[in-house]
């Protein structure tokens, strides 16, 4: 007797979307025997981790400035991974845009500027970030080199950029000699939606990207080209799709999509350089991406429910005395089950006999 | 010992772990699968390794922990990835993660607890011999491991009929499934060991490199030994260059700022990434057109019958 | 929303509950809650370490009359988050603990006026904010003078992390402190580029000793390169705790953060309304940082060590008086002067007779 996977002769829109809600259930789960397993009372815990984050305004605005880099960044994540190109370069894209972004900033800062600075900056942002991407993307079209491993190497180089400018050229020379750059002016800095919140402009943006990437992707014939290059390669180029030319595009506009989050972030919430902009959110989107189903939709879901478990992880450290690796483990074991569930909709596991293989 | 003695030695050391990892994920890739968590694997093979040693007393059960993790880390890979077919990336990308949250939690009482390293191996007369002697014959035991392994792996994927189907299930898993081989099992196996692999590799640096438990000690090295699999070409004696340039050029831009060399360090740090980059783009243009790599490289196999 | 309050305050309070003996009436009507920002794990055994220390410290001597809690790892742009999370919790005592978190806690302390903020290392104080630091320098000066006495190479090894007037004016202290021995000792800097990474402060280390260096310093926070010097067979000086252990014949002295004291006085005076705030910069006067005990050192380099210790102390000697040289000729302060304490927190340039640059 063995286990053999079976592809399901279709897939079952209800399976569809009991999917996730399982694999959640299945998190929960074994969450609460964890939990229980260290001594605390699993309800509790779990209150803390899903339902305090988005029990008031506040918090909701809180989740929502914490998913807004983490949804751009995977709207864009999805579009390459459809198409088979595996950008796993976002973090370091991220921080090229904050660094574009910044360099006008700190350029400008002192000098009477106007309403220009701001789309600027976040033009320049886009355009840091689609810069570094176009590497892994040429280096791929023009010589076949892996991709996964130039993008993922390039992240570390933008990381030392990162810190080289901020310790060197771009230092605050009224900052102690501390690794940071000057306070972005007002006019530099992303306006906020409500006065007492964190909500800023950068929300609505994420919103309308992920409107956009959704139509793009279902209606416009380029959504139909990445989704075909990606499953059917040899079918896309006999219908005329240059597999060239499209890697370019969507690692452009994936690198723009994260640069633009890096110059929302470096921009709207921090509001200078450091060199520690960046908890991850490149390799955290890459999670929320597949967590979506690489769907502009579902990648919005997605990030919003990763940003409710990055917050209640914090709700636990202040109010259990969680640690942080806890958070970890659950974010770890979401995504296991996640995945698994979705390959329960697209596969049937069968026991079957020796006897019965051909 | 002359300063190009010490060195030398130093260099091995930082390239020990990265080497014991990139073998393993060599042979992974080999087969076919791409596991981008080694990160994970070897973070729990060193808080798996320093708990069980503080725990036992014993520096050898510690390093078999440490192993135990790594393979069990790897086993849930597999069942993800092969029995779920589910997409690698994602499932490494989430393995590391579990795997840093989980070294956390079992590190935790263990941070700050000190005990002996394992210490070097002297090879008697051998190691008398001047320059050499002692920079190759006075070493802990893993760097003996660590050459055997990338001799023992060269011989088994070049010299023996299993590694030559090995080959054949990352070359292209349909051909070798329809000549009957068991595509999953040997893929099962390959990535077992390259667990052991990460999970020694962790071992090595909470046992032997820095001799305690702190959160994130492995630093990112289990992406330098991905990205050294890659620089080999997927070649085990070249994986050997790479991870002694790696941990070499690492030493050095330590030792040139000792020296008042004055090339900021960021740069000297960046430097084994930008190479890894170059030395991809030069082994494309020699190779003119094939892929590089394992053709079947991270695509799933799911066997119809 | 309050029911949500509620909840949490009885949620805090069950957990808390086993630890508290009953409610005491050195308290308000509630115990002080205080929160930590920590900037690193709590397990990195250095800088984030010895501030849970610190906290735990706290907790034990003022019992039921403080409650606290720490959120670990906290990146710069999810701060304002886990600030306002503490607060509302009820946090009326937050300690930010890192220089990066300086800027971000001057933003929102205005926005929290009934919150008391303390800042480590920071450089300006706000109405309810306050900043705190340890002169660590003094400890490096007592380092100068042993490690001269120490070397037969007479040259230092100083691990570094990054180039600010912290580590900078640290090592400065030390060569002020060696040249009092011995006018021919030498330094070799080399740069981590981390406040902590193991594996590269033993590398560190190790390229350190062997370009001949037989004394060790290090400014990041891992015992990795005490280790080395203990396998080496050269002497080194732990950091933020005492690392005895993990070089019994290596370590001569580690320097000590006791932030403790601090944090139970700080809660003190918000509990008793005495909270105003300072700029503190405490010595080894203040209890606020100490040399552990001297080990592998004869009695009379003990008895030196322990005399000069004392001065620093007392203030009767003082590492930052003149005569004070830039590497490139050009004088600071003719003899006769003293730094003040502005100029020391931003020294940016090298004595004279260091030959180590800094990076970019």
């Amino acid at each position: 007797m063995r286990l053999v996977l079976e592809r399901r002769p279709h897939v079952s829109v209800r399976l569809l979307v009991l999917s996730p809600l399982v694999a959640v259930a299945l998190t929960v789960l074994c969450g609460a025997v964890m939990f229980a397993a260290m001594g605390l009372d699993p309800w509790q815990a779990l209150h803390v981790y899903f339902v305090m984050p988005v029990s008031d305004a506040w918090g909701l605005q809180e989740v929502a400035v914490k998913a807004t880099p983490l949804i751009l960044i995977a709207v864009g994540l999805a579009l390459c991974y459809q198409s088979n190109n595996w950008n796993i370069g976002a973090e370091g894209q991220f921080l090229m845009g904050a660094i574009a972004g910044g360099w006008i900033a700190i350029a400008t800062h002192g000098v009477p500027n106007g309403p220009w600075l701001l789309p600027a900056m976040l033009l320049g942002g886009a355009l840091g970030g689609a810069f570094l991407a176009l590497i892994p993307a040429v280096l791929k079209t023009r010589f076949g080199a892996n991709e996964i491993l130039t993008s993922l190497m390039l992240v570390y180089v933008a990381e030392y950029l990162l810190d080289w400018l901020v310790r060197g050229p771009w230092r605050d020379p009224g900052g102690f000699n501390m690794p940071q750059t000057v306070t972005f002016e007002p006019e530099a800095t992303i306006p906020l939606l409500f006065g007492d919140g964190r909500l800023n402009l950068g929300t609505p943006i994420a919103i309308v990207v992920v409107i956009v990437a959704a139509i793009l992707v279902a209606r416009t014939l380029k959504g139909f080209e990445i989704r075909l290059v990606g499953e059917a390669p040899r079918a896309a180029r006999f219908a005329g799709f240059n597999d060239r030319k499209l890697t370019i595009t969507v690692f452009l506009v994936s690198g723009a999509l994260a640069g633009l989050a890096g110059v929302i972030e470096a921009a709207g919430t921090i509001r200078q350089l450091q060199p520690a902009i960046s908890p991850g959110y490149g390799f955290t989107a890459i999670i929320v991406a597949f967590l979506g189903r690489l769907n502009p939709v579902g990648c919005l879901v997605a990030g919003v429910f990763l940003a409710i478990t990055f917050i209640g992880g914090e709700n636990a450290q202040i109010t259990l005395r969680l640690p942080l690796d806890v958070t970890r483990v659950i974010q770890g074991m979401l995504l296991f089950f996640v995945l698994a569930c979705d390959s329960l909709v697209a596969y049937r596991v069968r026991l079957v006999s020796r006897e019965a293989v051909a | 010992m002359t300063i190009a003695e010490a060195i030398l030695l130093t260099v091995i050391t930082a390239a020990t772990p990265l080497l014991l990892a990139a073998i393993g994920e060599l042979v992974v890739e080999r087969s076919g699968v791409l596991n981008l968590g080694v990160e994970g694997m070897m973070i729990m093979g060193a808080a798996t390794g320093i708990a069980v040693a503080i725990l036992t007393g014993s520096s050898a059960l510690g390093v078999l922990g440490a192993i135990a993790a790594g393979m069990a880390l790897a086993a849930l890979f597999a069942v993800m990835t092969l029995g779920l077919a589910v997409n690698q990336v994602a499932s490494g990308l989430a393995l590391t993660i579990f795997g840093l949250g989980l070294s956390g939690v079992v590190g935790a009482r263990f941070v700050g607890v000190q005990r002996e390293g394992i210490g070097k191996i002297d090879i008697p007369v051998l190691s008398d011999i001047p320059f050499l002697g002692r920079v190759l014959f006075e070493q802990d035991p893993f760097v003996y491991l660590s050459v055997l392994l990338v001799g023992g792996v060269w011989w088994f994927l070049n010299r023996t009929k299993a590694g030559l189907v090995l080959r054949a299930c990352g070359e292209n898993h349909t051909s070798a499934h329809a000549l009957g081989y068991p595509v999953l099992r040997i893929r099962l196996v390959a990535i077992l060991f390259g667990g052991a692999c990460a999970g020694l590799a962790g071992a090595y640096l909470s046992l032997v490199y820095t001799p305690f438990w702190t959160s994130g000690m492995t630093a990112g090295r289990g992406w330098i030994a991905l990205a050294i699999v890659v620089f080999a070409s997927w070649l085990p004696w070249r994986a050997a260059l790479g991870a002694y340039l790696f941990g070499g050029l690492t030493i050095l831009q330590l030792h040139a700022q000792g020296f008042g060399v004055p090339v900021p360090s960021q740069l000297l740090a960046a430097l084994p990434y930008l190479l890894t980059i170059v030395v991809l783009v030069l082994i494309m243009r020699v190779r003119q057109g094939s892929t590089a790599g394992p053709a079947s490289l991270g695509v799933p196999f799911v066997p119809d019958r | 929303m309050s029911i949500t309050r509620r909840q949490l305050i009885q949620g805090v309070g069950a957990f808390a509950g086993a630890a508290a003996l009953g409610q005491n009436a050195y308290s308000q009507t509630n115990p002080l809650n205080v929160g930590f920002v920590l900037i690193g794990p709590v397990g990195d055994f250095g800088w984030s370490t010895m501030h849970d220390r610190g906290r735990r410290r706290m907790e034990e001597v003022l019992g039921p009359a403080v409650r606290s809690t720490q959120v670990e790892s906290v990146a710069p742009p999810d701060f304002d988050r886990v600030v306002n999370q503490l607060a509302r919790n009820g946090a009326r005592l937050i300690f930010t603990t890192s220089f990066s978190y300086f800027q971000p806690t001057v933003r929102v302390a205005p926005t929290l006026p009934n919150v008391f903020f303390e800042n480590a290392t920071g450089t300006s104080t706000l109405p309810n904010l306050s900043i705190y630091n340890s002169r660590f320098y003094e400890g490096r000066y007592v380092q100068g003078v042993i490690a001269a006495r120490k070397s037969r190479s007479k040259q230092i090894g100083y691990i570094a992390s990054f180039p600010v007037p912290e580590v900078i004016h640290a090592i400065n202290t030390v060569m002020r402190g060696a040249w009092s021995v011995d006018p021919n000792m030498k330094i070799r800097v080399v740069w981590a580029g981390a406040w902590f990474n193991p594996g590269r402060e033993a590398e560190a280390a190790r390229a350190l000793v062997d370009q001949g260096c037989d004394v060790l310093c290090q400014h990041t926070d891992s015992p990795a390169p005490l280790q080395v010097a203990q396998e080496r067979r050269v002497f080194g000086f732990g950091q933020a705790s005492d690392m005895t252990r993990f070089a019994p014949s290596a370590h001569l002295t580690s320097s000590v953060n006791n932030w403790g004291d601090y944090y139970v006085s700080r809660a003190r005076a918000v509990i008793d309304g005495s909270w105003k705030p300072g700029d503190v910069w405490g010595g080894l006067n203040s209890g606020m940082f100490s040399l552990a005990p001297f080990t592998n050192m004869s009695p009379e380099e003990v008895a030196e060590a322990t005399r000069i210790r004392d001065a620093l102390a007392a203030g009767t000697l003082h590492p930052f008086e003149g005569p004070i040289v830039r590497q490139d000729g050009t004088t600071v302060i003719p003899a006769g002067q003293r730094l003040n304490d502005d100029q020391i927190r931003s020294q940016n340039y090298f004595y004279r007779g260091i030959d180590a640059t800094m990076p970019s």
